[in-house]
C-alpha cells in the first residue's frame, strides 16, 4: 500500500467509524471472507444476497459462505443466469438457454421472451432480497474525506442488497478510494460501461455510516428503516492475492 | 398582524405537549451546531455554494434544457408543470393509466407545497409516507412542523398513541419499541406501492441525474421497489454538474443533523435497465421501468425575475435558518399557517402560495437576523422580509395608524418630542415610585404583560444638552453622539453617562440638535418614503459639525445609520456619498471607548461576576462582540458567558407590539440563561435590550442588574 493509499485508508476509516460504521482491514484474502463469515454465524444468517464484485469472487467469497451452509443469492442478472448455470458469467448464452435456467429457478415453464423472462428473474431476485439477512457489496469508489461508499448499477438491485436486509455488508478494495466527493465522478467516467453512450451509471448510491432517524422523540436511534450494521470491509491488492 | 396568528400563537404558547418538545428540540439542535461546525470552515464552503447556487439560477434557462435532454436520453419522461395543479394533474392521469392502487411517498416539500398526497388521496389513491416523521404528521392529520424535522413537534406519548393506532397493537412509549414497530409496518408498503413518489434534493444537469437525500433509507426503497418512479421537483434545484452537488452535499446534512454527508445519497438517472437477457436492451431490472420527473414551477421563474427576491431561490431547504430561529423555537412550524416556516419561509410563501399568507409569516419575524448568519447560502433573509414589507406597504398601502405615526409624527422630530412630552403626563397614574410602570389601563395593557416599562422621561436628552450641541474648539477627537429615541426619552441618564465617560476619555463628546429618529420603525414596516426623509435630516446633523466619531448606543439605530442609509438613498448618489462618508464614523460605546484609550492599563480584579448578552444588531448587524467583552475585562470584570449569548431577547422587530406573549417567551428564555451564570449584573451594549431585560427581570422580582456598559463605568471609571 503506498503512502498515500494508506493515508486515505486512514482517514476513510476514522470518518466512516464516526458515521457509524464498523470498518475492518484485511490482511489477505482469507482474513476478508473468515471475517464475512464469522459476522454471518454470529448474526445467526441463513440468506445472503450479493451484488457484482470482483473483489468478492477474487477471494471466493460465495463459496466460502456456501461451504458453512449459508445460502448466497446473486443479484445482477447476468451474475444470477450463471450462478443457475454454475459457471463463470460469459454473457454468450442464448435466449433458450436461459429461459431453460429461469424457468427451473422460479418452478414456471416461461416463454423464451425477453420481457416475460426479465419480470420473472426481477421478481425472483426482489424475493431473495426482501428475504435475506446480509447483504454482501462492493463499493465502486470509497470517499475518505466523509467515509462515504459508493455503490453503482444499472438495474437497481444494488440499492435493495444494500438496504433491505438486517446487515449489510461492503468490500472496498484500497484502490478505489479517492479523498474527495469531487473525485467520484471522475471515477464513475471511467468505470461506465454503457452501450448507450450514457456517462454515469442508473443507480449511484452514496451510502455514509449507518442509517438513523430522530423523527421518534427522545433519541437519535440507530437502524431506522435500513440494516442494523454497516460493515466495511478493506481489502488491498497484495491482501487479495494472499501475499501481505 | 391577524386575529387569527394572534389566536395560533397564543394556542402554541400554551400547548404543553408542544412546548415540551420544542424543549427538547432546542436540546437536540444546540448539540448538532456544536458537532457540525466544529471542524471546518464555514464561511468558505458557504460561499461554494452560493457561487453554485447564483450561477445555477442565472444560468437557468439552458440548464433546464439540458437537464431535460439528458434524463430523456437515459429514457426518464419529463413534464413541465405550470403550477400545483398541473403537476398533481399530470401525476394522477399517470397513476389511473397505470392503475395505481398504493403509493409510497418519501420526504418532499414540493409535494407538500402542491398538496400533492391530498390530491390523490381525494381520487381514491392510497399514500403512505414513508419518512417516519413524515409518516407520524400523516397519521395525526397535520402538517409538517420543520423542514427538517416534520413531527418534531409531538411528545413521545403523542407517537406512541398514533403508532399504536396505526399498526393495531398496544405500544408503550419506549422509541426503540415504536421505531420497530414503524420500521416493520412501512416495510410491507414498499413491497405493496405500485408507484414511488419522491422530490429531489438536486437535479444535475450535466447528466440528467436526480439525488435523493435521505437518512433513514426509505428514499432508496421508495424509489427502487415500485415499478413506476415519479419525482416531483422545483426548477430551482438544477445544477450544472456532480462537483456542483457535491459542494451543496458538504454542508446540507451538517445544517440539517450535524453530520458530515446524509447516510444515503440516490444518484439517479433514468429507469432501471439491463442487458443481461439476450436479445434486447430491457427496462426494470430490480428497479423501475418507469422514472417521470415532473418540473413545478408554481411561482419561482417569476421570483427568479425579481431582483429582490430571487436568492431566496439559493435555499437548500436545510433547514438551519429554522433551528436557530427564537420564534420557531417558541411556536414551532404550525403556527406559520403554511407550509415553509420561518423568515425564508415568509419569501417563499409570497410566491408559491400566496401574498397575504406572506405578511401573517412576516409579522412574526424578530429582524434578529440569526437565519442570516447560519444560512449556508449566505441568504440574507431579514433584508428580503424588510422588502416584503416594503412591497406590501407599496401595494396595500400602511395601515391608517402606522402611517399617522411615521408620516406625521416620527418624520418630524420636534413633534414626536411633543407627542412624548404629552404621553409623560398622561403616564403619571401609572408610574411607580421607582420610575417603572408595571400595568397600564385596557388594552395597553397587553403591553405591561411580559415587561415592566421604564417611564418616559420628563426631559429629554435633547433638553439636557441643551448647551452640548456643538463641540468645544479644542484638539480633542470630536464625537457626535446619536442617542436614539428609546435613550432620548426613556432612559437619558445611559446617554449622560456616555457623555461622561467620554470626555473622561479625553474625547470631545457632543450632542447635535437636529438629529431625529433613525427611520426603523418606519422602514422595517415598508414606509421607505418616512425613512429616506429621516436619512436626510440625520445624515445632515451628524456631519455637519464633522465629526471624527459617531458614537451610538443603540446597534438597531447604528445598523440602520450604517448599511439601510446606504441603499435608502442608492439613487442619489450625492446623498449616497455622504452616507457612505457617515457611516465609516458610527462607533458602538465600547468600541469607541477602547479605540480613545488603547493603551489604558488593565485594572485591578472587581470580585464583581458580570454577565454579557449580545444585542442582535450589534453583533449580527454591524459586527461588534469582542469589543464589549475586552472592555468590561479591561475594567477589572469578571465576565461569565451566559448560554446562547446572542439569542435574542424578544425585543426585536414589531413583535413586541403585535404579539406580547411571543415577545414573553422568548425574553423567558434568555432571563433563564441570565439567571444561570449566577452573574450579579447583566451588561448589554443597546438600550433597547436594557428595556426588555430590565422589564422582564423587573416582572421575575430578581436582584440581578442590567446595565448598559456606559452605565457600569461611569460609575467604575
Amino acid at each position: 500500500m503506498s503512502a498515500q493509499v494508506a493515508g486515505l485508508a486512514e482517514r476513510f476509516k476514522a470518518e466512516a467509524g464516526r458515521a457509524g460504521a464498523v470498518v475492518y482491514q484485511a490482511s489477505s484474502a482469507e482474513d476478508a471472507s473468515n471475517y464475512i463469515l464469522k459476522l454471518a454465524q454470529e448474526r445467526d444468517v441463513k440468506n445472503a444476497v450479493k451484488s457484482k464484485s470482483k473483489v468478492a469472487d477474487e477471494i471466493k467469497l460465495r463459496k466460502h459462505l456456501e461451504k458453512a451452509g449459508i445460502e448466497v443469492k446473486e443479484t445482477d442478472l447476468e451474475e444470477w443466469i450463471a450462478q443457475l448455470a454454475g459457471e463463470k458469467p460469459t454473457g454468450r448464452k442464448t435466449i433458450g438457454q436461459v429461459e431453460k435456467l429461469i424457468s427451473k429457478a422460479t418452478g414456471k415453464k416461461l416463454h423464451p421472451d425477453p420481457q416475460v423472462l426479465l419480470n420473472a428473474a426481477s421478481l425472483a431476485i426482489r424475493r431473495y432480497c426482501i428475504d435475506a439477512d446480509m447483504g454482501i457489496s462492493e463499493a465502486d469508489a470509497a470517499i475518505a474525506e466523509t467515509g462515504t461508499l459508493v455503490i453503482v448499477g444499472n438495474e437497481g438491485v444494488t440499492r435493495l442488497v444494500a438496504v433491505l436486509p438486517r446487515i449489510h455488508v461492503t468490500l472496498v478494495e484500497s484502490q478505489n478510494l479517492v479523498p474527495l466527493m469531487e473525485d467520484v465522478f471522475v471515477k464513475l467516467k471511467t468505470i461506465t460501461r454503457d452501450r448507450a453512450g450514457q456517462v454515469v451509471p442508473r443507480y449511484v448510491t452514496y451510502i455514509t455510516g449507518r442509517n438513523t432517524t430522530a423523527d421518534i422523540p427522545g433519541a437519535v436511534l440507530a437502524r431506522a428503516q435500513g440494516p442494523a450494521d454497516e460493515h466495511i470491509i478493506l481489502v488491498n491488492k497484495a491482501a487479495k492475492r494472499g501475499t501481505v | 398582524m391577524s386575529r387569527a396568528m394572534t389566536k395560533r400563537v397564543h394556542k402554541a404558547l400554551t400547548d404543553e405537549n408542544l412546548q415540551t418538545a420544542l424543549t427538547r428540540l432546542l436540546g437536540l439542535i444546540k448539540f448538532v451546531r456544536q458537532i457540525t461546525f466544529a471542524d471546518l470552515d464555514f464561511e468558505s464552503l458557504s460561499q461554494e455554494i452560493r457561487r453554485v447556487k447564483e450561477n445555477s439560477i442565472a444560468n437557468l434557462p439552458q440548464l433546464v434544457e439540458q437537464f431535460k435532454s439528458q434524463a430523456i436520453r437515459a429514457g426518464a419522461v419529463v413534464y413541465e408543470a405550470e403550477d400545483a395543479e398541473d403537476a398533481c394533474k399530470y401525476v394522477l392521469k399517470l397513476a389511473q393509466e397505470r392503475r395505481v392502487k398504493n403509493i409510497v411517498k418519501s420526504k418532499s416539500m414540493l409535494g407538500e407545497e402542491i398538496e400533492l398526497r391530498e390530491y390523490l388521496e381525494k381520487a381514491g389513491i392510497g399514500v403512505t409516507e414513508t419518512d417516519i416523521g413524515e409518516w407520524i404528521v400523516q397519521l395525526a392529520g397535520e402538517r409538517p412542523a420543520h423542514l427538517v424535522g416534520p413531527a418534531i413537534h409531538k411528545t413521545i406519548e403523542q407517537v406512541a398513541e398514533l403508532i399504536s393506532v396505526a399498526t393495531g397493537q398496544e405500544l408503550g412509549t419506549d422509541p426503540q419499541a415504536l421505531l420497530d414497530a414503524a420500521r416493520r409496518a412501512l416495510r410491507q408498503t414498499y413491497i405493496d406501492a405500485d408507484m414511488g413518489i419522491s422530490g429531489a434534493n438536486i437535479a444535475i444537469a450535466e447528466t440528467g441525474t436526480l439525488a435523493i437525500v435521505t437518512n433513514e433509507g426509505n428514499g432508496c426503497m421508495a424509489t427502487t421497489l415500485p415499478p413506476v418512479h415519479v419525482a416531483v421537483v422545483g426548477y430551482e434545484k438544477i445544477v450544472p454538474g456532480w462537483k456542483d452537488a457535491a459542494a451543496i452535499f458538504r454542508l446540507l446534512s451538517r445544517c440539517t443533523a450535524g453530520m458530515k454527508m446524509p447516510v444515503y445519497v440516490s444518484h439517479i438517472t433514468g429507469p432501471s435497465r439491463t442487458d443481461a437477457i439476450p436479445g434486447a436492451v430491457l427496462r426494470g431490472a430490480g428497479g423501475p421501468a418507469e422514472v417521470h420527473i415532473v418540473l413545478v414551477d408554481n411561482g419561482r421563474w417569476q421570483m427568479r425575475e425579481t431582483d429582490e427576491f430571487r436568492e431566496a431561490l439559493y435555499c437548500i431547504k436545510c433547514g438551519a435558518c429554522l433551528n436557530v430561529c427564537p420564534v420557531f423555537a417558541s411556536v414551532a412550524g404550525q403556527t406559520y399557517g403554511y407550509i415553509y416556516q420561518g423568515g425564508i419561509g415568509a419569501i417563499l410563501t409570497a410566491f408559491l402560495h400566496s401574498v397575504d399568507k406572506a405578511e401573517e409569516v412576516a409579522s412574526l419575524c424578530l429582524g434578529c437576523m440569526a437565519c442570516k448568519e447560519a444560512c449556508p447560502a449566505r441568504i440574507d433573509i431579514p433584508q428580503m422580509i424588510t422588502r416584503l414589507r416594503a412591497s406590501l406597504a407599496e401595494e396595500k398601502g400602511l395601515p391608517l395608524l402606522n402611517r399617522i405615526a411615521y408620516r406625521s409624527i416620527l418624520k418630524h422630530q420636534p413633534r414626536l418630542d411633543r407627542v412624548i412630552r404629552i404621553g409623560s403626563h398622561l403616564q403619571q397614574p401609572f408610574v411607580d415610585k421607582d420610575l417603572m410602570i408595571r400595568r397600564l389601563p385596557g388594552p395597553l395593557n397587553a403591553l405591561t404583560q411580559a415587561v415592566s416599562l421604564p417611564a418616559l422621561s420628563r426631559r429629554s436628552l435633547r433638553a439636557r444638552f441643551k448647551d452640548f450641541s456643538s463641540p468645544k474648539l479644542t484638539d480633542k477627537p470630536k464625537v457626535a453622539f446619536y442617542s436614539g429615541c428609546v435613550a432620548a426619552y426613556a432612559y437619558p441618564e445611559i446617554g449622560e453617562d456616555v457623555m461622561k465617560v467620554l470626555t473622561e476619555c479625553g474625547a470631545e463628546p457632543y450632542y447635535p440638535a437636529g438629529q431625529a429618529c433613525c427611520g426603523a420603525p418606519a422602514y422595517f414596516a415598508g414606509d421607505v418614503e418616512t425613512a429616506l426623509s429621516l436619512a436626510k435630516t440625520n445624515i445632515a446633523a451628524l456631519e455637519e459639525m464633522k465629526p471624527d466619531y459617531i458614537v451610538t448606543v443603540c446597534p438597531g439605530c447604528a445598523a440602520v445609520l450604517q448599511r439601510e442609509y446606504l441603499s435608502l438613498t442608492s439613487a442619489e448618489p450625492r446623498w449616497n456619498q455622504r452616507a457612505r462618508a457617515l457611516a465609516g464614523k458610527i462607533r458602538d460605546f465600547s468600541q469607541l471607548v477602547l479605540e480613545l484609550t488603547p493603551s489604558a492599563r488593565k485594572k485591578p480584579a472587581r470580585n464583581q461576576k458580570v454577565t454579557y448578552h449580545d444585542p442582535c444588531h450589534l453583533k449580527r448587524g454591524i459586527g461588534v462582540y469582542s469589543e464589549p467583552r475586552q472592555l468590561l475585562q479591561r475594567e477589572g470584570f469578571e465576565v461569565t458567558e451566559m448560554a446562547d449569548s446572542d439569542a435574542c431577547c424578544g425585543f426585536g422587530g414589531h413583535v413586541v407590539l403585535s404579539y406580547p406573549e411571543l415577545s414573553k417567551s422568548v425574553l423567558k428564555r434568555k432571563l433563564d440563561n441570565i439567571e444561570a451564570t449566577g452573574a450579579e449584573t447583566v451588561i448589554t451594549n443597546c438600550v433597547p435590550c436594557v428595556l426588555q431585560l430590565r422589564g422582564g427581570l423587573d416582572k421575575r422580582h430578581s436582584h440581578i442588574k442590567i446595565m448598559h456598559s456606559a452605565e457600569l463605568l461611569a460609575k467604575s471609571f
